[in-house]
């Protein structure tokens, strides 16, 4: 008798009404969050430089805001909040939690936390364990990625806990890109130093208000150049690197200097340590 | 350092150090009006969101006699003056460089004040040299007392070759092997250059931005002829922007309110208002007169005396080609490079665009289509009317943009 009375004060008494509004709160919910969704994706899609990036960052952001609001209208209807309510009912969902659904809710409050913490927002470029991509959603659980092969890959959050996330651009237009050439140790570095500097310079995706660096790294088999140079807008990235590897052979090629070309032995241990 | 305060002359040909230029009032508001534009012409079409109290319809264009007699060409030998009283602080520099926007007319000043100096100009390299990376046209340049080149923006390419003349060019000449000389710039290929030679140093000089009162007393004195003016007439307020008599009225605070709109819109560049003037400029469809518009056209200008009461309407100037706000990455690259270079032709595109030449030339005849460019002596640059729109969307993109 005595439990009886105890679950009954732990649950609110659900009427028609309760269950009704309860309902139109759920409904709400779902809907809100769609046209949130959708309606900030799809501004985002249309808009350019960093204004793009501020509204994205709001998609996780504006999701989480009504899930909590949500739940703050509609918990008091269930169960009365008093504290010994509280304890009770989060004890029992902890126990649930810490048996059945560890890694499900791990991800879910990696979530909340990746939608605080901003550690990736859709239109980001980053690397998680080795898959790269754009970022395309932040769901609840997981975050969508679209590698450059146009697969979507979706990786729960709670990667967050012990995984390093490699951030290309973290929310900003700016994405540094790497071009390299392989170059016979026989040529003139300084000439091709400048030759790959106006490589970039006359890039038409080139973003002039960030630097241009030509690295020279000198390897047993010859010299290893990279341009550094950064796109106008992130999407451009591929377009990018290619514009200067094709320019920048072509201008290499003119004037004589030759590729490098591994022995068959270094050729296996460079792809060895590539793998 | 000029301030604004003390613009109290009508002038437009005030020039000063690039440092100083200042866009007109209202500038960015002028974005933001052109965004909001934008925005509604999408939700609610282009004809709701262009409220108007006079109709297009209503309206017709002036012959091109009478726009050569209402509206006659710049004469920019104004500011070759001004340019010549400007170099004059400047003697012991070995080089000038006087920038302009696009149709801000940098070639015609610089030449006009060759002429006036009786300064030899130096003539520009072909396409072919600029792509061989051949100096030759550089050594013909030899050493002269004074020099001038018109256009710098004809003597490079956006090319590993092409940067090859400019920059021995520009070191001979600021080493001042060259002798003294003036350059004529296009403010974007100014920005451009900035980055890929370097221009440290150098004193710039630019025509100051107008105002619109200034724009006002400019238009003015453009159509004045005796003593007798058009009344302008406004057809998105129906208010009058130049009035028929030559003092001010008690409406001139009024125009000069709707020609600082016109001003702000175009930056306070003279030579992009000057085409807004002329090519939104109508007269009523139906006042009768249509067979004297004919016999205008057919060469015999009327007596502009007799025209006293001359009434015109100047369509919306934002009302013009307007770039789509989802305009993609190939027609942005294009019009950018096309600013870059003061306008290109279509043989030079596939040197400079990372794109084969099949596909640069659709995109550059689609947005001919569109009239976001047109074609000038053989060279496709951004249209005058579409300038500002194309800045603000290049510009919003984080494109290099001139500083003008």
């Amino acid at each position: 008798m005595d439990d009886q009375e105890q679950y009954a004060k732990l649950f609110n008494d659900i009427d028609s009404q309760a269950l009704i509004t309860l309902g139109v709160i759920l409904a709400s919910t779902v809907l809100l969050i769609i046209v949130s969704q959708r309606g900030l994706n799809w501004l985002a899609n249309r808009l350019h430089g960093q204004v793009r990036f501020r509204v994205f960052a709001l998609v996780p952001l504006t999701r989480l805001l009504i899930l909590i609001t949500a739940l703050a209208v509609a918990v008091p209807i269930v169960i009365e909040p008093s504290l010994r309510n509280m304890v009770t009912l989060l004890g029992a969902i902890g126990l649930a939690i810490g048996f059945a659904l560890k890694d499900y809710v791990s991800s879910l409050i990696a979530g909340v936390v990746s939608a605080v913490e901003l550690p990736y927002r859709p239109g980001d470029w980053i690397n998680i364990e080795g898959t790269y991509g754009e970022v395309k959603h932040v769901g609840m659980r997981t975050v969508e990625i679209v590698t450059p092969d146009d697969d979507l890959v979706a990786v729960p959050h709670l990667k967050l806990w012990d995984s390093a996330i490699y951030n290309a651009n973290n929310g900003d237009v700016s994405l540094q890109c790497v071009a390299s050439f392989y170059l016979h140790p026989e040529h003139e570095a300084g000439w091709v130093r400048k030759a790959l500097r106006d490589v970039a310079l006359t890039s038409a995706y080139l973003k002039f208000d960030k630097p241009i660096i030509v690295v020279a790294e000198e390897k047993p088999w010859g010299t290893h150049y990279r341009i550094r140079a950064y796109p106008v807008d992130p999407r451009q990235q591929f377009l990018f690197i290619t514009d200067l590897t094709v320019r920048g052979k072509q201008v290499l090629s003119a004037a004589g200097v030759t590729p490098a070309l591994l022995p068959p032995d270094a050729a296996l241990d460079s792809q060895g340590a590539a793998s | 350092m000029t301030q604004r305060s003390t613009k109290t002359a009508f002038s437009p040909w005030e020039m000063v150090a690039l440092e100083s230029f200042q866009t007109p009032e209202q500038t960015q508001a002028s974005q933001w009006r052109r965004s909001w534009r934008a925005a509604t012409t999408w939700i609610v079409g282009r004809e709701a969101s262009e409220r108007q109290a006079k109709e297009e319809s209503e309206l017709r264009k002036l012959s091109e006699v009478a726009l050569s007699h209402w509206v006659p060409a710049i004469d920019w030998t104004s500011a070759a003056r001004a340019l010549s009283q400007v170099t004059e602080g400047y003697v012991d520099a070995p080089v000038v460089l006087f920038i302009s926007p696009p149709h801000g007319g940098h070639e015609a000043v610089v030449s006009h004040w060759a002429q006036q100096q009786g300064v030899n100009c130096i003539s520009a390299p072909t396409l072919n040299e600029l792509t061989e990376g051949c100096l030759e046209w550089v050594e013909r340049c030899g050493s002269q007392h004074k020099w001038v080149i018109p256009a710098l923006e004809r003597h490079f390419l956006r090319h590993t070759q092409g940067l090859q003349g400019v920059r021995e060019l520009l070191e001979r000449a600021l080493s001042g092997r060259l002798g003294q000389g003036v350059i004529g710039c296009d403010s974007w290929t100014y920005a451009y250059l900035q980055h890929a030679v370097g221009l440290e140093g150098v004193p710039v000089v630019t025509l100051q931005a107008l105002e619109g009162e200034q724009l006002a007393h400019y238009f003015a004195q453009l159509a004045d002829d005796g003593g007798v003016r058009p009344t302008v007439y406004s057809s998105r307020t129906g208010q009058p922007i130049l009035t028929g008599v030559s003092k001010d009225s008690a409406g001139g605070e009024r125009s000069y309110k709707e020609l600082q709109r016109l001003a702000a819109h175009c930056r306070g560049h003279l030579g992009i208002a000057w085409h807004y003037w002329r090519e939104r400029l109508r007269e009523p469809a139906g006042n009768g007169d249509s067979g004297r518009s004919q016999e205008q056209s057919q060469g015999q200008p009327k007596e502009p005396s007799k025209e006293s009461s001359k009434e015109l309407w100047l369509l919306d100037a934002l009302a013009e080609a307007e770039l789509a706000s989802d305009t993609g990455d190939v027609a942005t690259l294009l019009l950018h490079t096309l600013l870059i270079h003061g306008g290109l032709e279509d043989q030079a595109l596939g040197y400079v665009l990372p794109f084969s030449s099949h596909e640069a030339l659709n995109a550059r005849l689609a947005l001919a289509r569109q009239g976001i460019l047109r074609c000038h002596q053989g060279r496709w640059q951004v249209a005058p009317l579409s300038y500002a729109s194309v800045r603000q969307l290049l510009e919003s993109r984080n494109y290099l943009v001139d500083p003008l």
